[in-house]
């Protein structure tokens, strides 16, 4: 009864509206679901959890979803995740089938959100109550198995590695919280910086500065150009979408969907790499490879089951372990914060109602996606055209409200806006990773505590070893990406 | 009997266990890093000019110094009219507009029109819904 109390018509309202907005985000380049989720953080202030979570889901999955239309109409990916989809997309929108290759996307993408999203409902609970009986040293190993899987598949090992530790490092200024078990004395910092880091740098700033205002840096650095194509994006119909062009895509969209979702459970790597992964596989098994990038439509399906399959995925680790798969997921931790909620191994016990909201929210979310887009995609391209001039500066101001409002109402939030705007900005000239450094700044002050307490507890280093089973076979995993990592580098040097 | 493993925690100094341990393991990658891409990251300093071709450092640093003043602005109205939002509104349609103008190609009657209209409205609408109807706080 609870469930059907909590399915209100704003609950509806809030997920379709969150889609829509999200499309809009996606479908503008330059602007991605991660920044959707951080710009509307603060309206979920008053909405309450589940409302809340409606929101953003629907940003999120929508946000994903929208980086096809551009990718298809004009060559450029609207996200990072969309990039496969323009080596087919706009071959086959060059040639006349525009309608039909967006359509395929849409319908492809429907299928990776709901493959995911099955994946989740049957999979995290699952993990969560085999998660609940470790202890500070299993803890502590997953942390580190997840920072050396986030190293393994990122663009560059040591360079991942590096801003993962920087992140941690960073998350380690302040007082080691006495309600952690902690001694509360300060460190990394000077005493005159007591006051303003109390409890360090607030997530939420920090994620904020380093996806929306550094996004915008970026584009101010290229001058903000004015993206006339985007007003002349036309959708080609010479050769219409019918349901038969699924016909023989099964083994694809399973495959695709698969990987989208395995890579999501991944923390730290985003869907650039599901995608990127997804059409290399496609490619490789296909009858017919050298038509991949000339316009084969198994190319956008591929590509775009894959980067919604991350949805469902990445929600994984985060609602079962406490570790985000990416860094939108990052951002959820955030809201969740925001209500006073902590996720990890006992939030769905502990939270049924919200669990099962999110799930439906999620369900209404793709589905709120596929009509959106199915049926409305021409409105769509007309929306998108609305000038950078004008919305970033909107943007910016938005940044402003959301970091101002997470510890309700407190200046220096705000200006660590500004710095980690700038140090995103600042990774991005010198090469250094965000996500890394994001999963590294969420899992640095637990993995403080696991680590300590491991110690205080047992007195021997050892016990990391040989605490558990589950400890062995963590150590494995982590031998195992430690190999992938070494293997990837002198795959990539050779 | 003491192993070379066993670990005695002092309480007192517990806070800098794990960042000393982070910080180490930094240095090392930092080192490593260094070594492996000295040639790549020397190139990279010497370069002249120190900013890509095509940096548009006017909107970059336009905007880093507009920020900065939208924050100083937004702090002191806020000071000077406080619990209401003011700060938050009153700082924030200059610079949205400020902002605008920066980031226009080409200027004209109507497209300023558009960013004036833009600049009242979207704080305004902002501060009523966050400020008034949800009763959350605002600079």
């Amino acid at each position: 009864m609870d469930l059907l109390s909590d399915l209100t018509p704003l609950f509806f309202f809030l997920t379709i509206a969150g889609t829509f907005v999200g499309i809009i985000f996606g479908a503008i380049p330059g602007m991605t679901a991660t920044m959707a989720v951080a710009v509307c953080l603060p309206l979920t202030y008053s909405l309450g959890l589940i409302n809340g979570m409606a929101l953003l889901l629907g940003l999120y999955v929508g946000g994903i979803s929208g980086g096809l239309v551009p990718a298809v109409l004009l060559n450029i990916p609207g996200t990072p995740s969309s990039i496969t989809t323009t080596f087919d997309g706009y071959p086959m929108a060059q040639r006349g089938e525009g309608e039909r290759a967006l359509k395929l996307g849409i319908a492809a993408s429907l299928f990776g959100g709901m493959f995911s999203l099955l994946i989740l409902y049957l999979f995290a609970p699952a993990l969560a109550d085999f998660a609940i009986k470790f202890s500070y040293v299993e803890k502590f190993l997953i942390i580190f198995l997840a920072l050396t899987v986030m190293a393994a598949l990122s663009g560059n090992m040591l360079i991942g590695i590096f801003s993962g530790v920087l992140g941690m490092l960073i998350s380690l200024i302040g007082a080691y919280d006495v309600s952690d078990g902690g001694n509360g004395e300060y460190r990394l910092m000077f005493p005159f910086m007591e006051y303003y880091l109390d409890s360090g740098f607030s997530l939420l700033p920090v994620l904020i500065g380093l996806f929306g205002l550094s996004a915008i840096l970026i584009e101010a650095e290229q001058g903000v150009p004015e993206d006339s194509s985007l007003s002349k994006m036309e959708i080609s119909r010479s050769t219409p979408f019918r349901w038969t062009d699924f016909g023989g895509q099964f083994i694809n969209l399973f495959r695709s969907a698969s990987i989208g979702t395995f890579v999501g459970l991944l923390p730290g790597v985003g869907g650039s790499a599901a995608s990127v992964l997804s059409y290399s596989q496609a490619k490789t098994f296909s009858k017919t490879p050298e038509q991949f990038g000339r316009g084969n439509p198994s190319g956008v399906i591929a590509s775009e089951t894959a980067n919604n399959g991350l949805t469902g995925g990445a929600l994984i680790p985060l609602l079962s372990l406490g570790i985000p798969g990416d860094s939108t997921t990052a951002i959820l931790i955030g809201a969740f914060t925001l209500q006073g909620i902590q996720v990890g191994p006992l939030f769905i016990g502990q939270n049924v109602e919200t669990w099962n909201m999110m799930i439906i929210a999620m369900l209404v979310a793709n589905i709120a996606m596929f009509v959106i887009m199915f049926y409305a995609i021409r409105n769509i391209c007309k929306v998108v055209t609305v000038p950078k001039h004008l919305l970033f500066p909107v943007i910016l101001m938005m940044c402003v409200v959301g970091s101002y409002t997470i510890n309700y109402g407190i200046m220096f939030d705000v200006w660590t806006l500004l710095i980690f705007g700038l140090v995103g900005y600042l990774f991005h000239r010198i090469g250094l990773e965000v996500a890394p450094f994001i999963i590294g700044f969420i899992l640095g002050p637990s993995a403080e505590v696991y680590f300590v307490k491991s110690l205080e507890s047992y007195g021997n280093l050892t016990i990391f070893f040989t605490k558990s089973w589950i400890a062995v076979v963590l150590w494995l995993l982590i031998m195992g990406s430690i190999w992938l990592s070494v293997f990837v580098a002198r795959k990539a040097r050779a | 009997m003491l192993s070379f493993f066993d670990v005695t925690v002092d309480f007192d100094r517990s806070h800098l266990i794990f960042p000393i341990l982070v910080s180490a393991v930094l240095a090392v990658l930092g080192a490593v890093i260094l070594a492996t891409r000295r040639a790549e990251i020397g190139a990279a300093l010497a370069a002249t000019p120190r900013w890509p071709a095509g940096t548009d450092r006017m909107r970059l640093f336009g905007t880093v110094v507009l920020v900065i003043i939208y924050f100083l602005a937004m702090e002191r109205i806020g000071r000077a009219i406080p619990n209401r939002g003011f700060g938050f509104l009153f700082a924030s349609a200059p610079f949205v507009l400020a902002i605008s103008l920066l980031y226009m190609h080409g200027l004209s009657r109507r497209r300023v029109i558009i960013a004036v209209l833009n600049a009242v409205i979207a704080p305004l609408v902002v501060w009523f819904i966050l400020s008034s109807l949800f009763n959350i706080s605002l600079p």
